[in-house]
């Protein structure tokens, strides 16, 4: 599915490339997956969507519009051609870095990559489009990939998660976890699971 | 099958309304009743940890009044009793995110199909409360023998007669039987003297509820415990059966030296 498009942050919201000789059908399905894994996920952001490289008719944008439309609550879509090569907007290109211990209650949502110094308390959730990594012990809810990116990571000092997701996959932590020894690990998805190992 | 909604709530805070929801959601299931726990305390909920439900939350009551998930979704079953389930409250938001009206409907449309529905209301007397009993049939008011307690369970009746909620009854927690005998603990009498309404049950203190709760594991389970026997009386009393309360004694020297050699 990655293979097909790709994200870029913007000022305002996310760029979509695709890869040059894709077929419509190809290209349609793709899409139409990630719309449905996204959801909420791009809520009050704008989504261009770039179609340069690519030939469409008449009927296949009207297909293509209908697809787009099961982005829930983007702010607007456009239809764009530019070179992707560009150098875009760098702010949400960005990792978003928070130097401090999230509480229960708190919610950090970005849509690259989120590193934590500190630790995520039960309660707290982070939600990011890319990897998530924490220097400190992860307590609470983390959701990597929540754009539907499977190839997303989790990594902490102390993965002790109430529940860790990555795209549309959903774990916990077994109930007989080693709750104080520091001991790093990486949770990723391998052969459509999620899997824990030790860095 | 149109259920009743029962709230429990207090006005007090830390008197245990939401340990008492979760052991008398879990003994009315004991019972094969189907049972739905709503915790009205978002922001700050508490219930799903009470009930070792934490770690299975996915989509909340906030998600359910916004059309991001449908209400089976945010159910979460039970470890123990099929029957149960928790709607859990947002952590991430505040009391605003729902209104009573939206609550009272929610609520309606759970009761379908369930025997009972408890709400486990957040102290004060704010939106959270209002939130909380909109869209109730009865009212269990949780107090302790403290005067503070006793004072705000008074001003919560009032709340809840002005909201049309009639006849609320009271159940009494954490009695120390060895302290009231010794007049330093409020009596029952004097309590249901000052409330004047009908006492659902009474709780005696246990410590077996701090270590129960930390586990996530209702102390309604527990057969030996006395607190369990008593929300286990109590969910009977809620079905309607007519129990004598609970008689509390302190430990004669006699049982007390009893257990010590292991005997009883």
């Amino acid at each position: 599915m990655s293979s097909v498009f790709s994200f870029q942050a913007v000022t305002d919201g996310v760029l979509m490339n695709f890869r040059a000789g894709v077929s419509f059908e190809q290209f349609k399905s793709s899409v139409k997956l990630h719309a449905e894994e996204a959801g909420d996920f791009f809520k009050g952001v704008c989504l261009y969507i770039n179609l340069t490289g690519v030939k469409i008719t008449f009927s296949e944008m009207q297909q293509l519009m209908n697809i787009v439309q099961k982005y829930n609550k983007v702010r607007e879509i456009y239809f764009t051609a530019q070179q992707s090569t560009q150098k875009v907007d760098s702010e949400g290109d960005k990792a978003l870095i928070i130097s401090r211990t999230l509480r229960s209650g708190q919610m950090i949502k970005h849509s690259k990559s989120i590193v934590i110094i500190g630790d995520v308390n039960p309660g707290a959730e982070v939600i990011a489009g890319e990897d998530i990594i924490v220097f400190g012990r992860i307590k609470g809810v983390v959701h990597a990939g929540a754009g539907g990116s499977r190839e997303a990571k989790v990594a902490a000092l102390k993965l002790n998660p109430t529940q860790l997701r990555i795209a549309s996959f959903i774990a916990r932590s077994p109930d007989d976890a080693e709750k104080n020894k520091l001991e790093p690990e990486k949770a990723y998805i391998k052969d459509g699971v999620i899997t824990v190992e030790k860095l | 099958m149109a259920g009743k909604t029962i709230v429990v709530t207090s006005g007090k805070g830390g008197v245990g309304k939401t340990t008492s929801t979760a052991n008398i959601g879990t003994a009315l299931a004991m019972h094969d009743k189907k049972v739905c726990l709503i915790d009205a305390d978002i922001g700050l909920r508490n219930l799903d940890v009470v009930m070792g439900l934490e770690n299975r939350i996915v989509y909340d009551i906030v998600d359910v009044v916004e059309n991001n998930c449908r209400m089976e979704q945010a159910m979460i079953r039970d470890k123990r009793y099929d029957g149960l389930f928790l709607l859990p409250a947002a952590q991430t938001r505040d009391k605003t995110s729902v209104t009573p009206y939206q609550m009272k409907e929610l609520i309606e449309k759970l009761k379908e199909d369930m025997d009972y529905v408890i709400v486990d209301s957040p102290a004060g007397i704010e939106q959270g409360f209002k939130n909380a009993i909109s869209g109730a049939d009865r009212a269990v008011i949780i107090t302790t023998p403290e005067v503070s307690a006793v004072r705000d369970a008074d001003r919560i009746i009032g709340l809840l007669e002005a909201e049309g909620i009639h006849k609320p009854e009271v159940v009494i927690n954490r009695i120390r039987v060895d302290m009231v005998e010794k007049g330093d603990m409020m009596g029952i009498e004097d309590m249901i003297e000052i409330l004047a309404i009908e006492l659902l049950g009474i709780v005696p203190e246990d410590e077996g509820i701090v270590v129960s709760t930390n586990r996530g594991e209702p102390i309604a389970l527990n057969d030996k415990s006395k607190a369990g026997q008593a929300y286990r009386n109590i969910a009977r009393r809620i079905m309607g059966e007519d129990l004598p309360i609970m008689k509390l004694e302190k430990e004669g020297f006699l049982s007390r030296f009893k257990k010590l050699v292991g005997l009883s």
